[in-house]
């Protein structure tokens, strides 16, 4: 009963907090410490129900999913709409990436000047919705977190960004957006076709195979959109070099992994015909994420758009891991999406750190960093290390459990992408070893004065996230048959 | 007997506004609280009358759930109409009114508002049809009410050209459709339908029809007439045309689509889907480059008017009710951002640019805005959304998916200005500081309407109350 409330608390507790903000005083410290408090309670309760559902879950051998705490009630009686929310072993482990990044967030945003409430009550409401998408299993209830987003996005990157900040806004919203459309295009289309949106239920009915064939490429490629698959990648670089930290950190930690998450929880699993048939195209789309992504973060100058691109291979990664359909790879593409939430997490809040120290984001002026700041210093080449796949970071066990996962994939195409993938990591090593050795070693440019060491916020958020992956990279077993009582549903799915 | 009382109340509600005025006060707040007052009686004694069957008074004087609810959705809007309109007649020191004669301008819209009540009620063509005029001819006046104004002239001179034009056509659909059927009551008309072969003179009958109310309901390639009349009218009157005058002319559609030509209906949804995909993209492309606020809530409210067509192509029950659910959602929407508009438009044009600084101003009005509009893209949780998802599930029944797919990622284009908008008023700085004054009334009703827009959609009240009684 406790978890059930924790569970529903989990997305109420960030509106509350926006409305009790709203008669604390604008910019005072007391505002920023109750957005923390009520963050820091969400991040405990979901470790706590991290810990409950890593207790109460046995291996998983059904094609069902194994639901925890469900709460469950009629919501629109007209579409027989309901409200369903539960929590399985993926869906726990991705709430608290989720709070992890939501509190940090906050934590790196703990200098902002001015309109504060406003940026924080928008940012409580992007936490809002991640969170619901993570516990919901209702179509209808699922949509209405995914989208909710758009309603804060454009303002929190508008007007608190930098740069280019209108254009990369509008792009990065309007792309979403046309994601959603043909996420909520599909779903209208599995409510008629079955008359129902409870994800459950209809993982017992198949769709008819006609409008698998017809509706699996639309779901996928409207949920690849905001993974920043390609043809759809275009937002991610002006989006996250307009974006606010927080919100960089937010969308490459979370968002962006909510459309993998939707890909492989709801395109693969309600409609299996469609996967087996479009998968091993996309697969083609895929390469393009994975080989290109890294040779374009090589040419780029910008930290934000470098890390924007490095995002987009990784997250090339966990499609080649779902496109793969074997058990590992799916297992590898999960891990992916965790491990990746952290180290983008940290990368994009060094680089702010960086970013409100030196007012450039440009790599050739900047040079000797590591003698002014050697924390944030270390943090960002921590960061790119787990990127490039460093064993003992998380990085390392997410990306050889895909390609070892991929390859056992008989199809000679899956066999070459995974080779060529295999090979583009080397690709990421020169572009992050580059960057780490322009920026941080050489010469001092900048006086030292100007360049404050971390304070303490900031050395928190560092030291959070390295043990997140350290965790994660030493000891993934545990976590790996943790995520595979929500695997083996989609993939007993995929092949019946 | 229970069931008429309020239209009879209604009828009553001009005719007292202006005895009102002859008779007893020329003070104009008692005509605003009497007028206020008597319309919030009057939009809950409707409340009560809610009936499970179709009860028939005076032979053809039809009221059904579908009538009721509409009676209550055009009610509200007058209501909401009158108080928007309140701030226009006000007199102060520093400047004159913008529009004399509430009174009058009160019978009028109560003129109107009976009758969107008659279409609704109608039981065979001819009724049907003084209805739309009854509800047409009071907006010819009220868009010209600033009779200084020649803009306002302008518009309403577009106004009664191209609407008399529309009538023209809709009689002639009319006299097909009787000369089809040899009746002009409805059921009859429906069982010439069922018994006799659709003859080709069926289809130029309902091509004429929704010719006709295509003008009203400003679909493609009708509807270029709105913008013009939206930006010349005065403000209340711009909101007024957009839910009432809409709402009456869905309200005529639907009744004739699911009443007397429901045997067609199959048929007909073809040319629907047509009509109501262009329009929205008609709608969505113009309102693209508009730098007039209600220019671009005229173009918006096109695109709207494709939605809500959208529920035609659906199943009787699920489609009326979809309709209904939309247009009360709608309504709240449209008003909360006209409500806006008009307090920020005291002292300046109603441009993009006054908007500027806004969230620097007030913070309250900016949230609002940005509520209503987007609950006007359909982003969830808001109200706007909600009515979108019923329409399109009405619409997904009967396996209209590819027009689902253009409906919906033509909601990105609508995304699109409606972000316009609010970088106005969040983002960019305004050239020069003009302090905002708002009064407590103003306020508490945009507050009134935020809430409403936030909550009517997600909170599952609003929706299964209506479901239980239309379904």
């Amino acid at each position: 009963m406790f978890e059930k409330v924790l569970l529903n608390l989990l997305w109420i507790l960030p509106f509350l907090t926006v409305l009790f903000s709203i008669p604390i005083k604008e910019n005072s410290p007391r505002l920023k410490r109750f957005h923390l408090a009520s963050a820091g309670i969400v991040l405990l309760s979901s470790i706590y129900l991290l810990v409950r559902v890593f207790q109460n879950t046995v291996s998983n051998t059904s094609s069902q999913f194994q639901l925890l705490f469900e709460t469950k009630f009629n919501w629109l009686n007209a579409i027989s709409a309901n409200y369903f929310i539960g929590i399985d072993a993926l869906s726990s482990m991705m709430l608290v990436l989720a709070a992890i990044i939501i509190f940090t967030g906050i934590l790196a945003t703990w200098r902002l000047e001015k309109n504060q409430k406003i940026f924080f009550g928008f940012f409580q409401i992007l936490a809002a919705s991640v969170y619901g998408v993570f516990i919901s299993f209702d179509l209808v209830l699922f949509f209405v977190f995914y989208e909710m987003e758009a309603l804060c996005m454009y303002l929190l990157i508008a007007g608190f960004g930098s740069g280019n900040k209108d254009y990369g806004a509008k792009k990065l919203t309007l792309t979403l957006a046309i994601g959603s459309s043909m996420i909520l295009a599909v779903f209208l289309g599995i409510y008629a076709e079955t008359g129902t949106w409870n994800l459950l239920k209809l993982s017992d009915i198949v769709l008819p195979e006609n409008f698998q064939f017809w509706a699996f490429p639309i779901l996928f490629l409207g949920f690849a959109v905001s993974s920043s698959l390609f043809p759809f990648h275009f937002w991610s670089p002006a989006g996250h070099s307009a974006a606010p930290t927080a919100v960089s950190m937010f969308a490459a930690g979370v968002m962006m992994k909510m459309g993998a998450y939707g890909c492989l929880r709801i395109a693969i699993y309600l409609m299996p015909e469609g996967a087996k048939i479009w998968l091993p195209y996309l697969l083609l789309l895929i390469a393009f994420n994975v080989i290109v992504g890294p040779f374009i973060a090589m040419r780029h100058k910008d930290l934000k758009f470098i890390t924007a691109y490095s995002s987009i291979s990784h997250l090339g990664l966990i499609f080649l891991g779902l496109a793969a359909m074997t058990p590992i790879a799916f297992r590898g593409a999960a891990l992916q999406m965790v491990s990746h939430g952290f180290l983008t997490g940290l990368f994009f809040a060094t680089i702010g750190m960086i970013y409100s120290r030196t007012h450039t984001r440009d790599i050739t002026q900047m040079s000797g960093l590591m003698k002014a700041i050697p924390f944030i210093g270390v943090g960002f080449v921590i960061a790119g290390f787990a990127g490039l796949g460093l064993p003992g970071l998380s990085g390392f066990v997410a990306e050889a459990t895909i390609f070892v996962g991929s390859f056992e994939n008989p199809s000679p195409l899956c066999r070459v992408i995974t080779i060529l993938a295999i090979l583009s990591i080397t690709a990421t090593a020169i572009y992050i070893l580059r960057c780490a050795n322009k920026m941080l070693h050489g010469p001092l440019n900048i006086p030292k004065e100007s360049l404050p060491q971390a304070y303490f916020e900031e050395k928190c958020i560092i030291v959070f996230y390295i043990v997140c992956l350290l965790i994660l990279g030493i000891f993934p077993a545990p976590f790996a048959e943790f995520l595979d009582t929500s695997i083996f549903p989609i993939y007993s799915n995929l092949m019946r | 007997m229970i069931a008429i009382i309020p239209d009879i109340l209604l009828l009553l509600f001009p005719f007292l506004m202006l005895a009102f005025k002859l008779f007893l006060t020329q003070a104009q707040t008692a005509h605003k609280n009497f007028a206020f007052a008597y319309l919030f009686i009057l939009l809950i004694c409707q409340n009560f009358v809610l009936i499970g069957d179709t009860q028939v008074y005076f032979s053809n004087w039809q009221i059904d759930t579908f009538g009721i609810f509409m009676r209550e959705i055009f009610t509200l809007s007058a209501l909401l109409a009158l108080l928007l309109s309140e701030n226009y007649f006000k007199h102060s020191m520093s400047e004159k009114p913008k529009l004399f004669h509430f009174s009058e301008f009160a019978a009028s819209i109560g003129f109107a508002t009976f009758g969107g009540v008659v279409v609704v009620s109608a039981n065979d063509l001819l009724t049907l049809f003084l209805g739309l005029e009854l509800a047409t001819i009071p907006m010819y006046a009220l868009v010209a009410w600033n009779k200084r104004d020649s803009e306002g002239t302008e518009a309403a001179i577009k106004y009664i050209l191209m609407g008399s034009v529309a009538t023209a056509f809709e009689l002639f659909g009319f006299s097909y459709l009787y000369g089809f059927a040899g009746h002009l009551t409805f059921p009859e008309i429906a069982q010439a339908l069922q018994t006799n072969q659709a003859s080709p003179l069926i289809w130029i009958s309902v091509l004429f029809i929704i010719s006709g109310i295509g003008f009203k309901m400003t679909l493609f390639p009708f509807h270029l007439w709105a913008p013009d009349v939206y930006e010349g009218a005065p403000t209340p009157v711009t909101a007024i045309l957009s839910v009432t005058s809409k709402s009456i002319a869905i309200a005529f559609l639907t009744v004739l689509v699911f009443g007397p030509l429901n045997a067609i209906h199959q048929e007909i949804v073809p040319f629907l889907a047509l009509l109501a995909g262009i329009t929205l993209l008609a709608g969505n492309l113009g309102a693209l480059s508009q730098s007039k606020l209600r220019r671009f809530m005229a173009f918006s409210s096109i695109s709207q008017a494709g939605y809500i067509l959208i529920a035609l192509l659906g199943n009787s029950p699920e489609g009326k009710y979809a309709i209904i659910y939309y247009l009360f959602l709608y309504t709240f929407s449209n008003y909360l951002a006209f409500f806006i508009f008009s307090t920020i438009s005291k002292d300046q044009s109603e441009t993009f640019i006054s908007l500027n600084g806004l969230s620097e101003k007030s913070k309250f009005l900016a949230i609002a805005l940005l509520i209503a509009l987007m609950s006007l893209a359909g982003i969830p949780p808001l109200a706007g959304f909600f009515g979108k998802l019923q329409i399109f599930t009405a619409a997904a029944e009967n396996k209209h998916y590819f027009l689902i797919l253009f409906a919906v990622l033509n909601n990105v284009l609508a995304l699109y200005y409606y972000i316009q908008v609010l970088k106005s008023a969040w983002i960019d700085k305004p050239a020069k500081e003009i302090a905002l004054s708002v009064s407590t009334k103003q306020k508490t009703i945009i507050l009134i309407l935020t809430l409403s827009v936030l909550l009517l959609g997600f909170l599952p009240f609003l929706s299964n109350n209506l479901s239980i009684a239309l379904l």
